[in-house]
């Protein structure tokens, strides 16, 4: 590794080689993680539906999702004949890119961050929010009637959704006393989750939501909306979005762990290590929750979004701040 | 009711529900992984078949075609041969078309040499109806009487 960034170094001088890696690096264990979380999202299914999941593919079917890429690699991309057609293609890389972006944003240790942001927390809002364009584009191009649906739910969802996440964050920051992820991270001499229980909880809700996860996959809701706003990809566009899901998912599930358990930080094993556990941890958590919950109706979804999880997040934010005022 | 009151009791009947998800995910399955395992067909009335008696190592049929007139479906197809120098009838042609056949049993009771049973197949398949048509002599190779092996 080291001989490799000299050798890039020399070729292209400090800051590009440092960028190449990097993108490589993190695109190579985001694709590792996107077949392996699929994997384990079958395997939990199964057993919570008491089968085994995936088995013919390699051991315990490990190497089942790799065969579905395979599959999915060869087949026809198909664009429909009235679709828009430069957005129609574009969507698919957009709505990887910004999940990329806040990857590379996340601390993995005390002096390992591909990028390290003085307001980190801000830029991973801003990109976050990013997405969710990318997913009009897809329902808006497709020029397919379930698609737009799936399109415009999925930006009411997350426009409404944003803001419990981000004040539950907030009341992090507070007590943090900073907007950088490495400074959270260094300040919880224990877990905000101890402090901040509320909050923690409906930044889970929120991020759940988020992800367009059941029990809000209201966006994508098969029995409604046959595949939502990626009804009419195929091949691997469709893959993109799958790929971008369980991105996201790992993005969030890591940024959760930053800003309520603690971050790189734990006993004995490495700091890479821990973050990735405790990511796979909220990660298995929102696997539990989509195998147990029904999905919610869409004027539940939005009453649950503003009657309850935004007021409780800014009431604690409210209260977060009062208490630090008083205790000094 | 209290709001407040609701939204605990809605926590709260999330949880349980994460309870009873969780507790069956951590116990036994409940499938059988087929083509490796397969199920207790010991049970099960499948297809019909000659039944290999241990004496003589073949079936017992003697082609009197008591099957084939009891048949409400008209499944059988049966052609029989004297052996040199026997008072019995030896089978050279048993076949079974299952694409008619209702499993009702009823050429088993009629048997006279009890020679008919249920068979424990119970996942034979087939592209072309002609291929539902079962040999029931194929499983026996060349006959023992007719080929003067056995009197």
């Amino acid at each position: 590794m080291g001989a490799l960034t000299h050798l890039l170094a020399s070729l292209l001088g400090d800051t590009v080689a440092r960028i190449a890696l990097g993108v490589v690096f993190i695109m190579g264990f985001l694709t590792f993680n996107v077949l392996f979380l699929i994997w384990l999202e079958r395997k939990v299914a199964g057993h919570i539906q008491r089968r085994l999941g995936p088995m013919e593919v390699g051991p315990h079917g490990a190497l089942q999702t790799l065969a579905d890429m395979l599959k999915l690699l060869s087949k026809e991309l198909f664009t429909p004949v009235a679709a828009d057609r430069y957005t129609y293609l574009l969507a698919p890389i957009l709505v990887f890119l910004p999940t990329l972006c806040v990857a590379s944003l996340i601390p993995v240790g005390p002096a390992v961050a591909f990028a390290d942001m003085p307001y980190g927390l801000i830029v991973i809002a801003a990109l976050s929010g990013l997405t969710v364009i990318a997913i009009f584009m897809a329902g808006w191009s497709s020029n397919n009637k379930y698609a737009v649906l799936g399109g415009l739910r999925s930006v009411a969802q997350v426009v409404a959704y944003e803001i419990p996440v981000l004040l539950a964050a907030l009341s992090v920051v507070l007590i943090a006393q900073s907007l950088n992820l490495r400074q959270i991270v260094e300040g919880q001499s224990f877990p905000y989750i101890l402090v901040e229980p509320l909050a923690a909880v409906v930044f889970f809700i929120g991020i759940t939501a988020e992800t367009n996860r059941a029990p809000f996959d209201i966006p994508e809701a098969e029995s409604e909306l046959v595949g939502g706003f990626h009804t009419e990809y195929s091949g691997m566009r469709f893959a993109m979005f799958f790929f971008a899901e369980y991105t996201n998912m790992l993005v969030l599930g890591a940024l959760g762990a930053t800003l309520f358990l603690g971050g790189w930080k734990g006993p004995l094993l490495p700091g890479w290590l821990w973050i990735i556990l405790k990511a796979y941890g909220v990660i298995l958590l929102m696997m539990w929750a989509r195998w147990t919950f029904p999905r919610l109706r869409f004027d539940q979804l939005m009453s649950f979004a503003w009657k309850l999880l935004i007021p409780l997040a800014l009431g604690n934010l409210v209260v977060t701040a009062l208490v630090l005022g008083f205790a000094g | 009711m209290n709001p407040v009151l609701r939204v605990v009791r809605g926590l709260r009947s999330l949880v349980v529900g994460l309870g009873i998800t969780g507790r069956h995910a951590i116990r036994p399955v409940v499938t059988l992984q087929y083509p490796h395992q397969r199920p207790d067909a010991s049970h099960w009335g499948g297809p019909i078949e000659l039944v290999t008696f241990p004496e003589t190592g073949t079936h017992d049929c003697i082609a009197c075609n008591a099957c084939a007139r009891i048949c409400p479906s008209d499944c059988f197809d049966i052609e029989g041969k004297r052996p040199e120098g026997s008072r019995k009838m030896r089978a050279t042609k048993f076949e079974l078309d299952f694409s008619t056949c209702s499993l009702c049993g009823l050429c088993i009771d009629v048997c006279p040499t009890n020679t008919l049973q249920y068979s424990r197949r119970y996942d034979d398949a087939a592209y072309r109806r002609d291929q539902t048509v079962n040999d029931l002599l194929a499983p026996f190779g060349e006959d023992p009487y007719l080929a003067g092996k056995l009197k």
